[in-house]
Protein backbone atom coordinates (compact mmCIF):
# COMPACT_ATOMS: atom_id res chain seq x y z
CA UNK A 1 0.00 0.00 0.00
CA UNK A 2 1.42 3.01 -0.86
CA UNK A 3 2.05 6.03 1.77
CA UNK A 4 -0.65 8.30 0.87
CA UNK A 5 -3.31 5.15 1.58
CA UNK A 6 -1.72 4.85 5.09
CA UNK A 7 -1.89 7.91 6.08
CA UNK A 8 -5.82 8.14 5.20
CA UNK A 9 -6.89 5.10 6.82
CA UNK A 10 -4.84 6.22 9.88
CA UNK A 11 -6.14 9.13 10.70
CA UNK A 12 -9.82 7.88 9.44
CA UNK A 13 -9.12 5.19 12.56
CA UNK A 14 -8.14 8.26 14.82
CA UNK A 15 -11.09 10.21 13.53
CA UNK A 16 -13.53 6.84 15.39
CA UNK A 17 -11.45 7.52 18.43
CA UNK A 18 -11.69 11.46 18.32
CA UNK A 19 -15.83 11.28 17.73
CA UNK A 20 -16.80 11.19 21.55
CA UNK A 21 -14.26 14.40 22.27
CA UNK A 22 -15.83 16.15 18.64
CA UNK A 23 -19.26 15.40 20.19
CA UNK A 24 -18.66 17.17 23.25
CA UNK A 25 -16.89 20.61 21.75
CA UNK A 26 -19.95 20.16 19.38
CA UNK A 27 -22.30 20.80 21.98
CA UNK A 28 -20.34 23.43 23.62
CA UNK A 29 -20.50 25.57 20.37
CA UNK A 30 -23.93 24.92 20.07
CA UNK A 31 -24.49 26.16 23.19
CA UNK A 32 -22.76 29.15 22.37
CA UNK A 33 -23.04 30.03 19.24
CA UNK A 34 -26.58 29.01 19.39
CA UNK A 35 -28.44 28.78 15.52
CA UNK A 36 -27.54 32.46 14.67
CA UNK A 37 -23.49 32.03 14.45
CA UNK A 38 -23.15 28.93 12.29
CA UNK A 39 -20.70 30.99 9.82
CA UNK A 40 -18.27 31.18 13.02
CA UNK A 41 -18.08 27.57 12.56
CA UNK A 42 -17.85 27.31 8.75
CA UNK A 43 -15.57 29.87 8.68
CA UNK A 44 -13.38 28.11 10.60
CA UNK A 45 -13.48 25.00 8.94
CA UNK A 46 -12.89 26.72 5.65
CA UNK A 47 -9.64 27.88 6.93
CA UNK A 48 -8.77 24.56 7.85
CA UNK A 49 -9.53 23.32 4.66
CA UNK A 50 -7.33 26.11 2.84
CA UNK A 51 -4.82 26.08 5.59
CA UNK A 52 -1.22 24.92 4.73
CA UNK A 53 -0.07 25.13 8.26
CA UNK A 54 -1.94 23.61 11.52
CA UNK A 55 -0.10 27.12 13.03
CA UNK A 56 -3.03 28.93 10.30
CA UNK A 57 -5.70 27.56 12.24
CA UNK A 58 -4.43 28.01 15.75
CA UNK A 59 -3.79 31.83 14.99
CA UNK A 60 -7.47 31.93 13.04
CA UNK A 61 -8.88 30.49 16.67
CA UNK A 62 -6.91 33.03 19.15
CA UNK A 63 -8.43 35.89 17.45
CA UNK A 64 -12.05 34.42 17.65
CA UNK A 65 -11.22 34.37 21.18
CA UNK A 66 -9.98 37.68 21.10
CA UNK A 67 -12.94 39.51 18.89
CA UNK A 68 -15.75 37.57 20.10
CA UNK A 69 -17.25 37.14 23.35
CA UNK A 70 -19.00 33.81 22.72
CA UNK A 71 -15.45 31.97 21.48
CA UNK A 72 -15.00 32.80 25.52
CA UNK A 73 -18.20 31.20 26.80
CA UNK A 74 -17.87 28.45 29.21
CA UNK A 75 -20.55 25.67 28.50
CA UNK A 76 -21.78 24.73 32.84
CA UNK A 77 -23.90 21.46 31.26
CA UNK A 78 -20.74 19.92 30.69
CA UNK A 79 -18.72 19.02 33.93
CA UNK A 80 -15.49 17.77 31.84
CA UNK A 81 -14.44 21.18 31.05
CA UNK A 82 -14.41 24.36 32.61
CA UNK A 83 -12.84 26.41 29.47
CA UNK A 84 -14.26 28.61 27.23
CA UNK A 85 -15.08 26.73 23.88
CA UNK A 86 -11.91 28.43 22.03
CA UNK A 87 -9.52 27.88 24.45
CA UNK A 88 -11.41 24.49 24.58
CA UNK A 89 -10.87 23.84 20.96
CA UNK A 90 -7.06 25.57 20.67
CA UNK A 91 -6.00 22.97 23.94
CA UNK A 92 -7.74 20.08 22.06
CA UNK A 93 -6.22 20.93 18.84
CA UNK A 94 -2.61 21.56 20.41
CA UNK A 95 -2.36 18.56 22.74
CA UNK A 96 -4.94 15.86 22.13
CA UNK A 97 -4.47 15.99 18.39
CA UNK A 98 -0.59 16.81 18.76
CA UNK A 99 -0.62 13.51 20.46
CA UNK A 100 -2.19 11.67 18.04
CA UNK A 101 -0.44 13.01 15.39
CA UNK A 102 2.67 11.19 17.09
CA UNK A 103 0.73 8.05 17.45
CA UNK A 104 -0.29 8.13 13.90
CA UNK A 105 3.70 9.01 13.02
CA UNK A 106 4.92 6.18 15.06
CA UNK A 107 3.09 3.87 13.09
CA UNK A 108 3.77 4.44 9.73
CA UNK A 109 7.57 5.23 11.08
CA UNK A 110 7.78 9.00 9.98
CA UNK A 111 10.32 10.39 11.74
CA UNK A 112 11.55 14.19 12.89
CA UNK A 113 14.89 14.64 10.77
CA UNK A 114 14.47 15.28 7.33
CA UNK A 115 12.43 18.07 5.45
CA UNK A 116 10.31 15.30 3.88
CA UNK A 117 9.56 13.58 7.41
CA UNK A 118 8.41 17.41 8.95
CA UNK A 119 6.07 18.06 5.87
CA UNK A 120 4.34 14.78 6.45
CA UNK A 121 4.05 15.16 9.66
CA UNK A 122 2.61 18.78 8.97
CA UNK A 123 0.23 17.28 6.33
CA UNK A 124 -0.94 14.72 9.01
CA UNK A 125 -1.85 17.24 11.50
CA UNK A 126 -3.81 19.27 9.09
CA UNK A 127 -5.80 15.90 8.43
CA UNK A 128 -6.75 15.34 11.78
CA UNK A 129 -7.55 18.78 12.26
CA UNK A 130 -9.94 19.31 9.14
CA UNK A 131 -11.55 15.76 10.21
CA UNK A 132 -11.90 17.00 14.02
CA UNK A 133 -13.73 20.20 13.00
CA UNK A 134 -15.84 18.58 10.73
CA UNK A 135 -17.49 16.10 13.23
CA UNK A 136 -17.43 19.39 15.62
CA UNK A 137 -19.37 20.68 13.15
CA UNK A 138 -21.69 18.01 12.05
CA UNK A 139 -22.39 17.77 15.97
CA UNK A 140 -23.01 21.55 15.89
CA UNK A 141 -25.47 21.56 13.09
CA UNK A 142 -27.52 18.29 14.49
CA UNK A 143 -27.28 19.68 18.53
CA UNK A 144 -28.66 23.09 16.83
CA UNK A 145 -31.67 21.27 14.42
CA UNK A 146 -32.87 19.31 18.16
CA UNK A 147 -33.42 22.39 19.89
CA UNK A 148 -34.59 24.12 17.27
CA UNK A 149 -37.30 21.45 16.60
CA UNK A 150 -37.63 20.73 20.15
CA UNK A 151 -36.45 17.22 19.92
CA UNK A 152 -33.72 17.92 22.76
CA UNK A 153 -33.22 14.80 24.87
CA UNK B 1 10.99 33.91 -5.78
CA UNK B 2 11.48 31.24 -3.08
CA UNK B 3 11.70 27.17 -4.82
CA UNK B 4 8.63 25.23 -3.89
CA UNK B 5 11.06 23.23 -1.78
CA UNK B 6 11.95 26.12 0.16
CA UNK B 7 8.25 27.36 0.69
CA UNK B 8 7.78 24.00 2.08
CA UNK B 9 10.50 24.22 4.36
CA UNK B 10 9.30 27.64 5.30
CA UNK B 11 5.61 26.14 6.06
CA UNK B 12 7.52 23.69 8.50
CA UNK B 13 9.87 25.81 9.91
CA UNK B 14 6.43 28.32 10.99
CA UNK B 15 4.82 25.85 12.37
CA UNK B 16 7.50 23.81 14.41
CA UNK B 17 9.88 27.11 15.38
CA UNK B 18 8.08 30.61 14.60
CA UNK B 19 4.58 29.65 15.98
CA UNK B 20 5.97 28.64 19.41
CA UNK B 21 8.91 31.26 18.98
CA UNK B 22 6.31 33.92 18.42
CA UNK B 23 3.96 32.65 21.79
CA UNK B 24 7.00 32.59 23.81
CA UNK B 25 8.16 36.53 22.79
CA UNK B 26 5.52 38.18 23.00
CA UNK B 27 4.55 35.95 26.49
CA UNK B 28 7.88 36.93 27.89
CA UNK B 29 7.05 40.77 27.24
CA UNK B 30 3.58 41.01 28.94
CA UNK B 31 5.03 38.34 31.53
CA UNK B 32 8.28 39.18 32.57
CA UNK B 33 9.40 42.44 31.34
CA UNK B 34 5.32 43.81 32.56
CA UNK B 35 4.39 45.03 28.93
CA UNK B 36 0.96 45.80 27.94
CA UNK B 37 -0.58 44.01 25.14
CA UNK B 38 -0.05 45.71 21.62
CA UNK B 39 -3.15 48.71 21.11
CA UNK B 40 -4.92 47.74 17.83
CA UNK B 41 -3.53 50.54 16.09
CA UNK B 42 0.13 49.23 17.01
CA UNK B 43 -1.54 45.97 15.78
CA UNK B 44 -3.17 47.30 12.47
CA UNK B 45 0.55 48.90 11.59
CA UNK B 46 2.61 45.90 12.04
CA UNK B 47 0.14 43.67 10.11
CA UNK B 48 -0.21 45.99 7.55
CA UNK B 49 3.22 46.90 6.94
CA UNK B 50 4.51 42.97 7.04
CA UNK B 51 1.31 41.68 4.87
CA UNK B 52 2.44 44.93 1.89
CA UNK B 53 5.74 45.81 1.89
CA UNK B 54 9.36 44.19 1.26
CA UNK B 55 11.59 42.71 4.34
CA UNK B 56 13.42 45.94 3.38
CA UNK B 57 10.50 48.22 4.22
CA UNK B 58 9.61 45.98 6.66
CA UNK B 59 13.08 46.08 8.57
CA UNK B 60 13.06 49.70 7.86
CA UNK B 61 9.81 50.17 10.20
CA UNK B 62 10.77 48.35 12.58
CA UNK B 63 13.94 49.94 13.19
CA UNK B 64 11.73 53.79 12.94
CA UNK B 65 9.81 52.65 15.43
CA UNK B 66 12.96 51.22 17.79
CA UNK B 67 14.21 54.80 17.50
CA UNK B 68 11.24 57.03 17.80
CA UNK B 69 11.08 59.34 21.30
CA UNK B 70 8.28 57.60 22.53
CA UNK B 71 7.17 58.69 25.99
CA UNK B 72 7.32 57.17 29.37
CA UNK B 73 3.93 56.00 28.89
CA UNK B 74 4.54 54.27 25.57
CA UNK B 75 7.66 52.81 26.50
CA UNK B 76 6.15 49.43 25.74
CA UNK B 77 5.89 49.69 22.28
CA UNK B 78 9.87 50.68 21.91
CA UNK B 79 10.66 47.70 23.86
CA UNK B 80 8.41 45.32 21.57
CA UNK B 81 10.15 47.23 18.47
CA UNK B 82 13.21 46.78 19.89
CA UNK B 83 13.38 43.15 20.63
CA UNK B 84 11.94 42.67 17.49
CA UNK B 85 14.30 43.94 15.65
CA UNK B 86 16.61 41.49 17.50
CA UNK B 87 14.91 38.80 16.78
CA UNK B 88 15.20 39.55 13.34
CA UNK B 89 18.53 40.72 12.92
CA UNK B 90 19.55 37.41 14.23
CA UNK B 91 17.37 34.89 12.03
CA UNK B 92 17.99 37.13 9.04
CA UNK B 93 22.35 37.32 9.68
CA UNK B 94 22.56 33.56 11.45
CA UNK B 95 19.67 31.59 11.39
CA UNK B 96 18.19 31.11 7.70
CA UNK B 97 21.77 30.25 6.78
CA UNK B 98 22.83 28.39 9.66
CA UNK B 99 20.11 26.63 11.60
CA UNK B 100 17.35 26.39 8.66
CA UNK B 101 20.02 26.14 6.02
CA UNK B 102 17.61 27.82 3.90
CA UNK B 103 19.27 29.39 1.04
CA UNK B 104 20.08 27.87 -2.04
CA UNK B 105 23.87 28.58 -2.64
CA UNK B 106 23.79 31.34 -4.61
CA UNK B 107 26.93 32.64 -5.67
CA UNK B 108 26.52 37.06 -6.68
CA UNK B 109 26.29 38.73 -3.76
CA UNK B 110 23.46 40.60 -5.10
CA UNK B 111 21.31 37.48 -5.84
CA UNK B 112 21.98 36.08 -2.31
CA UNK B 113 20.82 39.34 -0.83
CA UNK B 114 17.47 39.06 -3.02
CA UNK B 115 17.18 35.59 -1.78
CA UNK B 116 17.60 36.48 1.67
CA UNK B 117 14.81 39.65 1.27
CA UNK B 118 12.17 37.46 0.01
CA UNK B 119 12.78 34.92 2.47
CA UNK B 120 12.85 36.99 5.55
CA UNK B 121 9.83 38.68 3.98
CA UNK B 122 7.79 35.32 4.40
CA UNK B 123 9.33 34.60 7.87
CA UNK B 124 8.52 37.95 8.96
CA UNK B 125 4.91 37.76 7.21
CA UNK B 126 4.06 34.37 9.70
CA UNK B 127 6.10 35.18 12.23
CA UNK B 128 4.53 38.93 13.16
CA UNK B 129 0.49 36.86 12.26
CA UNK B 130 1.50 34.58 15.10
CA UNK B 131 2.59 37.65 17.48
CA UNK B 132 -0.88 39.42 16.62
CA UNK B 133 -3.03 36.80 17.15
CA UNK B 134 -0.83 35.48 20.96
CA UNK B 135 -1.42 39.28 21.42
CA UNK B 136 -5.04 39.40 20.96
CA UNK B 137 -5.77 36.76 23.42
CA UNK B 138 -3.04 37.84 26.24
CA UNK B 139 -5.01 40.94 25.66
CA UNK B 140 -7.98 39.63 26.67
CA UNK B 141 -6.52 37.54 29.27
CA UNK B 142 -5.27 40.94 30.90
CA UNK B 143 -8.43 42.53 30.29
CA UNK B 144 -10.27 39.91 32.35
CA UNK B 145 -7.59 39.45 35.15
CA UNK B 146 -7.86 43.26 35.87
CA UNK B 147 -11.96 43.04 35.80
CA UNK B 148 -11.60 40.53 38.82
CA UNK B 149 -9.13 42.36 40.53
CA UNK B 150 -11.48 45.45 40.45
Amino acid sequence: MNREMQIIIEVTNQAENFYEDAVRIGDHAAYVMKDGHRSQLTNLETIADSALKASDVLDYIKRQIARDTRWRQRFPLDHTSNLGFGERLKLYLEQDLAQRRKAVCERLKIGETTDEEHTLRRRIYLLLMRQFLRQVVVQYEYKVYLENTGKEM
Amino acid sequence: MPSPAQLDTLCNLSDMVLYPEAVAFMRRLIYDEECMPLSSAQVNGLQNVANTASYADLERFIKHQRDRNWPESKRDIKILYTELDKFFTTMKNKRLRDEFRLLQGKHHVQEVNQEIDELMALVAHDFIQHLVAENGLLAIKSAAGRARRR
